[in-house]
């Protein structure tokens, strides 16, 4: 392709995913590849303590032993797991005591992504809005959190995960694994060995959060995979709404990005995380874009406790990633709303777990997958109820939109009854958008492409009404965003 | 991977096991460790099906996989057939395959039952229908199979243009039973409704497999599947449609249905859509539950005992499937099954 049309097509990119510019900043980087060594190199830059440390070489040495997972319906070329490199971090003498002495590099990045570091800074645009705490990941590291020190008046622990390790070990120590143990699964335990950052929070009892929290993951640097590992613990009573986004550069090449999120409610505790998820898609071609193999999991493990996961998915070039919900105590409660979008050659295989193991334990599931171009989306979910789990209860709810005839889209739901008081439901349908609803939109004058966005967020909805509100826009801009040029 | 496969090796290394996909909630590996000796030839006589058909038909006898091999309908005819799979010999093991072909505009109506003159065996066989341009099937399967014995039965199914296939199985399980379809549709506008029905107690076990595939445009398919498990047992349902790139206009709906009776009983179920063209309507359902305590509750106010009340509403929640069935004398057949297994 000759230079300009290549930088025609490279600005055309930019517009529909306008995310994809590379920050050019100094940067400290493991050598590539993987090995004890960069095990230890990485918890040496966290300056982490021996048990961490040994924990992460025991999870290495039991990843070696692991295999790859090929049951998803995804479809990429194998990894080379020695080609990446493991820890990429801002250069920094001894880590920014205020936003002062951050790089203005790293500063120009957040703003340009719209993510508010400035503790006076509210959402643009929006008068009144609620204030919310970020911590900003950037590749390895976490470059700053914000409003820690109104959040500690109340008692909420809101720091980066490698600065929990060295300031609230004990906390760390107790809950770290315990909802998804080291070898859990290939990517975790992957995860586990070489986690760079993350975030940690722990809401004390009876405490409700007074603001949304919130990190916003980036990966920047080449080559390199980002290896996330993100700790809530919400104690008795206690109440904390939690929201993730993520954006990456448009290069050629795919990066991984395998991340831990664990979250531990306690006796009447609740939680409710959002995820917005932005990851470079890869161009229309299927060239480039992140490999978004994720293991999400809460333990709903006291008494009445709940935990809410809405995640709205338009990034990533393959996505592997089911939140789940554990459902140990007696009357807890497990909620998950998603929306899927893939276009042009993405693939999505994502869904959830709800195991009900106490008695009267509730759940509902809500998904809503929209496949465009030669796309393939599927929803994979597991319900089940234990011999304990009396009265657990379930209703599941997917629903599929195919755009164009290339597009592919699947449901495959488990269901595991084992005992006679548990009562679930499942529906799930797949339909391309209806002629009729499209022609009358037209005929009141949309253009297809409006008509088309119309629809699709009708058709979503009941999930984006679950995020909180000012996520909730930019989330139907960015629906809109994804089906660009779906329809011809 | 396959029964028969391990039945006519001798080796168990071909059992399929739970760490198969197809094969998770019914492991063979795990259950048979040394496979049975072959059934020897059947001589003596034969009793009278328990369930004949009520209607002048021709009777196809396979014996521990032994007998006809074919069974051929010419362009046009109108048949009623009754084939029967007999077990007879008790702790060994059989393989057996029949063809059932109907060519163009043929019509049939087939009554297939499991029967078992003693306990023990182990058995795989395989059923080939071929439905010709616009031909028509109805059948009923009975699968009456011993509560100690392993059972698998696969029915490959390919529609041609315009034919109809109405298929309704019905069971009360074995050791470890599997009823799989695979059907096909080939070369559209076809029609394939797919009933089932199973009422298991004990420690008896039941897969319901299917494969359904939408090859070719302006196809439908319609599954219904309801059960009831009780006492130590535990039924499977796995439900798959898969629609190709080109089968527009395909319109598939499933759906499975199961009470839960007891506290150790077990209802396992995967409902699947696979689907790569867009122009379809394409919808599954899937419930579990018990019996609602409120109805329960009215029927033993007007007099019932428990166990009544409980027989009552649970051949009720079943016995819908059966409205399926369209020919009338296989609608009664179905119906003293059923009356047979409801009996308190």
């Amino acid at each position: 392709m000759p230079a300009t049309s290549k930088t025609a097509a490279q600005v055309l990119e930019l517009e529909r995913y306008k995310h994809g510019f590379i920050t050019d900043i100094d940067q400290d980087v493991a050598p590539r590849g993987l090995t004890e060594e960069t095990v230890r190199f990485i918890s040496a830059k966290k300056d982490e303590p021996d048990w961490m440390l040994a924990w992460r070489l025991e999870a290495f040495a039991r990843w070696r032993a692991l295999e790859e997972p090929n049951w998803a319906r995804v479809d990429y070329p194998p990894i080379d797991y020695q080609d990446i490199h493991y820890y990429a971090a801002p250069r920094a003498g001894e880590g920014p005591k205020s936003l002062d002495e951050v790089d203005p590099e790293l500063l120009a990045t957040y703003a340009k992504l719209g993510i508010p570091l400035s503790e006076q800074a509210v959402l643009a645009g929006v008068e009144g809005a609620p204030r919310y705490a970020v911590d900003a990941v950037f590749d390895s590291v976490s470059v700053v959190t914000t409003f820690k020190a109104e959040l500690a008046a109340v008692g909420v622990i809101f720091c980066p995960m490698s600065e929990a390790i060295r300031e609230h070990g004990d906390l760390v120590r107790q809950y770290l694994g315990s909802v998804v143990p080291v070898s859990d699964n290939y990517f975790a335990c992957l995860n586990s060995a070489v986690f760079s950052d993350g975030s940690f929070v722990y809401v004390p009892p009876g405490v409700r959060c007074p603001m949304e929290l919130s990190t916003y993951f980036r990966i920047n640097a080449e080559k390199s995979g980002q290896f996330e590992r993100t700790l809530i613990i919400a104690d008795r009573g206690s109440y904390v709404s939690y929201l993730e986004g993520c954006t990456a550069p448009m290069r050629d090449e795919n990066q991984l990005h395998a991340a831990v999120v664990e979250l531990v409610a306690l006796d009447d505790a609740e939680i409710k995380y959002s995820t917005v998820q932005n990851w470079y898609p890869g161009d229309a071609e299927g060239r480039g874009g992140i490999y978004n193999f994720v293991t999400k999991r809460a333990d709903c493990r006291g008494a009445r406790s709940k935990v809410s996961w809405t995640q709205v998915e338009t990034g990533s070039a393959v996505t592997w990633k089911y939140p789940s919900c554990v459902l140990r105590g007696d009357h807890s409660t497990g909620e998950f709303y998603s929306i899927a979008i893939t276009n042009n050659r993405q693939q999505a295989d994502t869904g959830t777990k709800m195991i009900h193991l106490g008695a009267h334990t509730r759940s509902r599931i809500i998904s809503k997958g929209i496949s465009a171009g030669r796309s393939s989306s599927t929803y994979r979910g597991l319900v089940s109820a234990h011999p304990k789990a009396k009265g657990a209860r379930n209703f599941t709810q997917c629903d599929s939109l195919l755009i164009g005839p290339h597009a592919a889209a699947h449901t495959t739901p488990y269901v595991e009854a084992r005992n006679s008081g548990a009562q679930f439901e499942h529906e799930a349908t797949t339909t391309r958008l209806s002629e009729e609803q499209l022609f009358y939109a037209r005929q009141r004058g949309l253009t297809q492409e409006e008509a088309v966005q119309l629809l699709v967020n009708g058709f979503v909805k009941d999930v984006l009404q679950e995020l909180p509100m000012e996520f909730a826009v930019e989330a139907q801009k960015l629906v809109a965003i994804s089906l660009e040029g779906s329809v011809g | 991977m396959s029964l028969a496969q391990a039945l006519l090796t001798g080796d168990p290394g071909y059992l399929p096991s739970r760490r198969e996909e197809a094969w998770r909630w019914t492991d063979l590996r795990g259950l048979i460790r040394v496979l049975p000796p072959p059934a020897p030839a059947f001589c003596g006589d034969l009793p009278l099906a328990s369930f004949a058909a009520p209607f002048p038909t021709e009777e196809v006898v396979i014996v521990d996989g032994q007998g006809p091999t074919g069974l051929d309908i010419p362009a046009g005819e109108t048949r009623r057939i009754s084939l029967r799979l007999i077990n007879a010999a008790a702790g060994a093991g059989h393989v057996g395959r029949v063809r059932v072909s109907l060519e163009a505009g043929a019509r049939a109506v087939l009554l297939q039952t499991h029967e078992a003159l003693a306990g023990g065996y182990v058995g795989e066989t395989q059923i080939d229908i071929s439905l010709g341009d616009g031909a028509r099937l109805e059948r009923l399967v009975l699968a009456d199979d011993r509560e100690d014995a392993v059972s698998v039965t696969i029915s490959d199914v390919r529609l041609a243009r315009g034919a109809v296939f109405n298929d309704a199985v019905l069971t009360t399980g074995a050791r470890r039973q599997r009823l799989e379809t695979r059907l096909t549709h080939a070369a559209g506008e076809s029609e394939a409704r797919l009933l089932g029905l199973y009422r298991l107690a004990g420690r008896r076990h039941a897969d319901l497999t299917s494969l359904i595939e939408h090859e070719s445009p302006g196809s439908a398919s319609d599954q219904l599947v309801k059960g009831t498990v009780d006492g130590q047992s535990r039924a499977v349902f796995q439900g798959r449609i898969l629609v190709r790139p080109g089968a527009d206009r395909t319109d598939a709906r499933m759906g499975h249905h199961a009470l839960v009776l007891s506290d150790t009983a077990e209802v396992d179920a995967k409902p699947e859509l696979e689907i790569y063209a867009d122009d379809v309507s394409c919808a599954h359902g899937n419930t579990v539950g018990t019996l609602d305590d409120e109805a329960l509750f009215y029927l033993r106010q007007r007099g019932m005992s428990e166990a009544r009340a409980r027989a009552f509403l649970t051949e009720a929640y079943v016995s819908a499937v059966l409205d399926g069935i369209t020919d009338q004398d296989l609608q009664t057949v179905a119906r003293a099954w059923l009356a047979r297994e409801a009996a308190p």
